[in-house]
């Protein structure tokens, strides 16, 4: 079955590469800010680039962090991207700081680059701490492409994949039904392409969403 | 080293010159997507994309079928070709270029340059274009007395953290790199990075450039483009000879 996955538009980022990777590994995407589309879709993508607090409050105003909440409850796949994968958390401690999602416990900080520039900006190689549907047939220490300054700080059992940049960071968690990657996998070649069709195939086996 | 297929833009085509002279072209794809999607399909984890209309004319004239690219391939692609204010790299950027790639205007414009830098950072390519060690400007049509590497050191201590250096007279000659400017060149950089274009013809030209980096680590990257339109080799077999 082709899997219908709705990424959510709140306004910040260019959604329109995920939704092309999407496509290209065979999934039906749909980018939407509307609660009602995103409800009949099999999984949901939260993606996201730009401050913390900014898109918090876009995600209330849109009613998105209620949606996402139902969705996780329903057992339907949610993927953070990047922004997305940081607001899934507690907190962050960007800008002064806000509240996120708190779908994964821990907070979002600023990278510890150990005198390298931050943003991060390029290939990195991932490390995967744990086995996962999502990274199923990708080797560890495969490059992925980042465009961060802040990483968070999942618990150990969610941690699902670090990279080092300075110092090592986390840079995909999993507990359950959610999912975050802070890398790009929509810029990530055939990693990354490889990752989203694993995502998609989560979310094709999920149960029926109602 | 990271490869970068390049792929030029004029009229609507993926083309190349022959050492940047526009009326020796070869056309390779109607549509630059197709050239883009089969580089990326092939492994590739980066694309240098160049608009030459733009590069001539000093303003972008295919932003269409650069966003059409950015949105089409999975790998993250930078964008050069007429950048010469401000509007012209946001509307880049805006088409889903993660770096701009700035010539002439950041060798000529100062206040220009300064003002990029401090809204966009990393995210700044300078191309720096030379014939026989001394800078060339305005889509290579102009040469200047300015030496290469002291231009790429004034740049650096500026806060440029990234060069492309194109050696013109090899440029889509398939002769091979100027392997010795790019060493001198990357030892008058600091730590700036530096991305190698011009003349790569086969695999052994890669090695070279690889090898290069055991005594200049900030050679971070390699430009290939009509190699990889004439099939010398794949995209997988260049990334390896890279590694």
């Amino acid at each position: 079955m082709t899997a219908r996955i709705a990424i959510l538009d709140y306004g910040m980022g260019n959604l329109r590469s995920v939704e092309k990777a999407l496509e290209h590994v065979g999934a039906t995407a749909t980018i939407t800010s509307d609660a009602g589309e995103a409800r009949a879709a099999d999984g949901v993508i939260l993606p996201g680039v730009g401050a913390f607090p900014r898109a918090m409050e876009r995600v209330r105003e849109l009613g998105l962090d209620e949606l996402i909440g139902e969705r996780r409850e329903a057992g339907v796949p949610i993927l953070g991207i990047c922004l997305g994968l940081q607001l899934l958390f507690d907190s962050t401690t960007e800008l002064g700081g806000a509240a996120g999602l708190g779908l994964l416990p821990g907070g979002v900080d600023r990278l510890d680059a150990e005198g390298l520039k931050v943003p991060h900006i390029g290939w990195s190689p991932v490390r995967w701490e744990q086995d996962s549907a999502l990274t199923d047939g990708i080797a560890t220490e495969t490059p992925f492409y980042f465009v961060h300054s802040f990483a968070p700080r999942p618990e150990p059992g969610d941690l699902l994949g670090s990279a080092a940049y300075g110092a090592r960071f986390a840079c995909a968690a999993q507990r359950d039904n959610v999912f975050g990657v802070q890398f790009h996998p929509e810029k990530s070649s055939a990693a990354g392409l490889r990752l989203l069709a694993n995502f998609a195939g989560v979310c094709a086996k999920a149960p029926a969403t109602a | 080293m990271i490869l970068y297929p390049a792929i030029d833009i004029r009229g609507g085509c993926a083309v190349r010159l022959t050492q940047g002279d526009y009326d020796r072209e070869t056309v390779y794809d109607a549509d630059p997507v197709d050239a883009a999607t089969r580089w990326s399909a092939e492994g590739a984890q980066y694309l240098h994309v160049v608009d030459l209309d733009g590069a001539k004319q000093g303003q972008p004239r295919n932003l269409p079928a650069i966003a059409r690219i950015a949105d089409s391939v999975p790998c993250p692609i930078q964008v050069g070709g007429g950048l010469r204010n401000s509007r012209a790299v946001r509307e880049v950027l805006d088409a889903g270029a993660e770096r701009v790639v700035i010539g002439t205007a950041a060798l000529r414009d100062p206040e220009f340059l300064a003002a990029m830098l401090q809204a966009h950072g990393d995210q700044v390519v300078v191309s720096v274009d030379a014939r026989n060690g001394r800078v060339a400007l305005e889509g290579w049509t102009e040469a200047t007395g300015r030496d290469v590497a002291d231009t790429v050191t004034e740049l650096s201590e500026r806060g440029v953290v990234r060069f492309l250096c194109t050696e013109i007279d090899v440029d889509g000659t398939m002769d091979g790199p100027a392997l010795e400017e790019l060493a001198r060149i990357g030892a008058a950089a600091h730590s700036s990075q530096i991305i190698a274009s011009g003349g790569v013809g086969n695999l052994s030209d890669l090695r070279h450039l690889a090898d290069l980096t055991q005594a200049h680590n900030n050679l971070e990257g390699a430009i290939v483009g009509r190699a990889l339109y004439e099939h010398r080799f794949t995209v997988s077999e260049a990334i390896s000879a890279l590694a």
